[in-house]
């Protein structure tokens, strides 16, 4: 089993087309260290990548929620339906508002932003009952196919990182799709905060992601 | 969405504190004044009660969005706050503002505007979650400092609340407090307003959504965005950065593009050392201001910032993040953080006498601006500090306090620049009557100078004025410093009006000075007659603080206003039409941009830091958001002439406000320093901003016409009025004898 100090230590990539097991799988779902019970979870890694923020970098503006408003169906704008999440740890962080809050993360806090961004993990996919997400090979991403979409809530109810939301107007699910490899919120980040990492450069990225989602 | 148009959410929310009844109604009726500030002042003049306090029942106070808030359009995150103002003389109508992400969570939540009004026997805060809204006890949060009033309100709502509180000042009744949402946001001049409706805090989950118009293609919306970011530059529009980069031709200037080789984000985990920001790479966007060094210098700003803030929306980022470990350590505070730009941080600087750059500055700027904040006291753009610092200069204090006071007051560490001063210095203004000691002093900075002052602007005993005394003495101050020598007032009475070090610039007002004489001449001169406050208008700033040439912006306003209309600064040429049109278009733009809300420290884009448009901007960028997000097609003109359908009505109101039919003489004056100052220069030398009395007579003439305003009262004439569609306001005006005949 590769750990993931293991994996940092000897530099070792996350190879395209392999299969992960354990620690590593819980490492890109977001779950911590400390739940790497389970061998049951697979991340099967496939061509394509994943969205990271950086913290350190994140200015809080939210134009990564607003280009994903205007990339995916009417030019609505909402934070419930972009499929990256910045407001619910804008202000305090990934554990919500705490005694010490001016501690912790978030604007309120150390004035660190913590976006969560999907990692195209297969959770997801797995639990769907109506086998209406799938693998855009192009990209890698998980994608909804809202054809076949009861807007039943597993996948939401299921996401490691809390960002798959049920449109309250159509009852579809709305997930990151990677907009066909060329991902909008990157575009409009002002710092560079947030970019598409291929797998086998997300490791780092990750790693420094995971680093503020700690309570303090 | 209850419109048929994109952009506005469709409803306003009507909350009655003294019955508990909370409607709504459709935003329709308002759609022709805009939104924000528009509704504002709609709603004021339809439910105008003559002659009352800001903190009296009858008082409604307004806060709202624009069509534009939550669209996504680029710097659009600004809240408009509308309400009888205590700070200003007749406690006319003023509107403040705040950025951050309230305004677009009330639009995700379905509003476009609380209406506020009555009075609620207790303290009270206002639950929105989506079109669950409801009034819910705040006796526990009483007297709760801002900041940790956020953090219960949110651990009630749910963290990803946005909340906006008053702070201890607000329920205190201090005339100079704020209403503030999380990220040091803060807007001036209504917290005793709401702290006298006992209205603390509100708190706002929208789930909803802001529609855009069908007509508009995502790929459309994309595409005007990239042609802002084309076009804008740092904060205030500076197009040229700082100092010199390799990829930009000019550098200087009153740039505020400061992020570049040698500033660092230095209290981020990972330090960032920023490289050069070219402006057309899109993904420096957000480091190009990076201003903590403006107001600490660069060395000590390398080392406590932590990166950029601002707004929802907003690419540029004026806000600074700081990290002072001293806040906890040396001053017991229990963060050791803090986010502001400008006057949080320059209030407690100016207040102790601006001390050069150094650790006993940042720490004066810091654990001020904490105080400030936590207690939510507003500065009226530094007039507290101002008249904190020429005043203790001048030894009044003394003379105007109780003996024992004056002794309990740590004058050693405000002498030392001893931040520990900021605590009690803050904590007087802020708590007022409820200071534990004798408080004259306190309570004097947070009411207002109007309430101290004759109209020769002497100071009345402030004792007597505070103790309600209804013939109050004079307070028998005198100019006495070497420098009043040269003005040959040493000796004399003094009086706020002929003390430039006061910042009064409006004297009808008592208004403070902001970017005024000192920036555009006669132009910023008159933009502070017309407004109750003092005029938050950057119009004109996001032009001539751009860091071009003084060529390049003087060609600019030129095509715009015609010849001479903007002179070099410090050397000013005779008032002409083109700069009364140039007054005239600064504030419409500044309302277009309150009402619609978009940023006006960064909009209007008259210039670009693209050389392949020879500098040039896109003044349209206001109207093609607002055809894009509402699906209205509308011109520049035609929006603008919405945006002047709003100022002409704040003007009727304000003239039904005071019921002055003059407001010539009796709101638009300037004060004496303005025309007195530097004794020795004449108007029109280089070196000095001196106005001259004959020559501003003369731009009230022009600037009225080209307002449409009577030349002898400046109050709009009814045919300016009806070509607005505010004939309703002519009636009334007429009706009372208000209007020009």
């Amino acid at each position: 089993m590769i750990t993931r100090r293991a994996l940092l230590a000897n530099g070792a990539k996350v190879a395209v087309g392999t299969v992960y097991y354990g620690t590593l799988a819980s490492f890109l779902t977001g779950c911590g260290s400390s739940d790497d019970t389970s061998e049951s979870t697979v991340v099967k890694v496939l061509p394509g990548g994943l969205m990271v923020v950086n913290p350190v970098y994140c200015v809080g503006c939210r134009r990564c929620e607003i280009a994903c408003s205007w990339s995916h169906g009417t030019s609505a704008v909402s934070p419930s339906t972009a499929r990256i999440k910045v407001d619910k740890n804008l202000n305090f962080g990934p554990h919500g508002v705490q005694p010490n809050y001016e501690d912790q993360r978030g604007e309120q806090g150390d004035g660190t932003i913590v976006p969560s961004t999907c990692r195209q993990c297969d959770v997801c996919m797995t639990v769907c009952p109506q086998g209406a997400i799938y693998v855009n090979e192009t990209t890698g991403a998980r994608v909804v196919d809202e054809a076949l979409c009861v807007g039943c809530g597993y996948c939401a109810d299921k996401c490691p990182q809390q960002v798959i939301t049920i449109d309250s107007i159509t009852r579809k699910s709305l997930k990151c799709d990677l907009c066909e490899g060329n991902p909008n919120c990157a575009q409009v980040c002002p710092t560079g905060a947030i970019k598409f990492y291929t797998w086998e450069d997300a490791v780092a990225a990750v790693e420094q992601h995971e680093k503020y989602l700690t309570l303090i | 969405m209850s419109s048929t148009y994109g952009g506005w959410a469709g409803n306003v929310l009507r909350v009655n504190l003294t019955t508990g009844q909370i409607t709504t109604e459709s935003t329709n009726k308002y759609h022709d004044y805009i939104g924000g500030m528009g509704i504002g002042y709609k709603v004021l003049w339809d439910d105008h009660v003559d002659g009352i306090k800001a903190t009296d029942e009858e008082n409604k106070l307004v806060i709202s969005a624009g069509p534009l808030s939550g669209s996504g359009a680029i710097c659009s995150a600004r809240t408009t706050i509308t309400s009888r103002n205590p700070v200003i003389r007749g406690h006319l109508i003023t509107d403040g503002h705040f950025g951050g992400h309230f305004s677009p969570e009330l639009k995700y939540a379905g509003y476009d505007a609380i209406i506020i009004e009555g009075k609620s026997s207790t303290p009270v805060w206002l639950k929105i979650v989506d079109d669950k809204v409801t009034l819910e006890p705040a006796d526990s949060l009483w007297g709760v400092g801002v900041f940790d009033t956020f953090a219960t309100v949110s651990k009630m709502m749910g963290q990803q609340a946005q909340v906006a509180a008053i702070g201890p000042a607000g329920e205190n009744l201090v005339a100079q407090s704020t209403f503030q949402t999380q990220g040091g946001h803060s807007a001036g001049g209504h917290g005793s307003v709401l702290g006298s409706k006992k209205l603390k805090a509100i708190g706002i989950i929208g789930t909803g959504r802001v529609e855009i118009a069908e007509s508009t293609t995502n790929e459309q919306l994309r595409a005007l965005d990239d042609h802002i970011l084309g076009i804008i530059g740092a904060n205030n529009q500076g197009v040229v950065p700082k100092e010199p980069q390799s990829w930009a031709e000019y550098s200087g200037g009153s740039s505020r593009w400061r992020g570049g080789p040698g500033v660092t984000w230095g209290a981020a985990d990972d330090p960032v050392i920023l490289e050069e920001t070219p402006w057309d790479d899109r993904q420096k966007v957000g480091m190009r201001t990076s201003m903590a060094e403006m107001y600490f210098g660069r060395e000590e700003a390398n080392k406590i910032f932590k990166r950029p803030g601002g707004c929802h929306s907003c690419p540029i980022r004026c806000f600074c993040e700081l990290k002072n470990p001293k806040m906890k350590t040396e001053y017991n505070l229990p963060t050791e953080y803090l986010t502001n730009t400008c006057m949080g941080f320059l209030d407690p600087w100016y207040s102790m006498g601006k001390p050069g750059n150094g650790e006993k500055k940042t720490d004066i700027m810091t654990i001020g601006g904490y105080y400030m904040d936590d207690l939510a006291i507003w500065s009226a753009y530094g007039q507290l500090s101002h008249l904190m610092r020429e005043f203790t200069k001048r030894s009044f204090w003394e003379i105007l306090l109780p003996a024992e006071e004056f002794a309990a007051i740590n004058w050693e560490q405000y002498a030392n620049l001893d931040a520990h001063f900021m605590q009690d210095y803050y904590t007087r203004i802020g708590l007022a009557k409820s200071y534990n000691g004798s408080n004259y002093f306190g309570r004097f900075l947070g009411t207002g100078l109007h309430n101290f002052i004759n109209d020769e602007g002497e100071l009345y005993n402030i004792q007597d004025v505070l103790d309600g005394v209804e013939t109050p003495r004079m307070a028998e101050l005198t100019f006495a410093l070497e420098a009043d020598l040269e003005h040959d007032y040493a000796g004399k009475t003094y009086s706020v009006f002929l003390d430039e070090g006061t910042h009064v610039f409006n004297r009808s007002m008592v208004g403070g000075l902001h970017h005024a004489s000192e920036a555009a001449g006669q132009v910023g001169a008159l933009l502070a007659t017309v407004f109750n406050r003092d005029p938050q208008c950057h119009s004109h700033i996001n032009l001539i603080n751009c860091g071009l040439p003084y060529a390049k912006i003087a060609e600019v306003a030129e095509s715009m206003w015609g010849e001479n209309a903007f002179d070099p600064v410090k050397h000013y040429t005779a008032m002409n039409v083109a700069k009364a049109k140039f007054a005239k278009w600064c504030l419409v733009k500044n309302v277009l941009h309150d009402s619609l809300t978009v940023c006006n420290w960064m909009f209007p884009l008259l210039v670009s830091p693209d050389v392949n448009k020879d500098y040039l901007g896109d003044s349209s960028i206001e109207s093609q958001m607002f055809s894009l997000v509402t699906g209205i097609e509308t011109s520049e003109q035609e929006l603008d002439d919405k945006a002047e359908r709003v100022l002409q009505l704040h003007r009727a109101l304000t003239v039904l406000q005071m019921k002055e039919p003059d407001q010539r003489n009796n709101h638009d004056e300037l004060c004496e320093w303005v025309y007195d100052m530097d004794p020795e220069a004449a108007f029109g030398d280089e070196g000095t901003i001196k106005m001259d009395r004959d020559d501003i007579q003369l731009g009230l003439d022009l600037f009225y016409e080209e307002m449409g305003w009577d030349k002898a009262t400046g109050v709009p004439t009814r045919a300016t009025l009806e070509r607005f569609n505010l004939g309703y306001a002519a009636d009334k005006l007429e009706s009372l004898g208000l209007l020009p005949a």
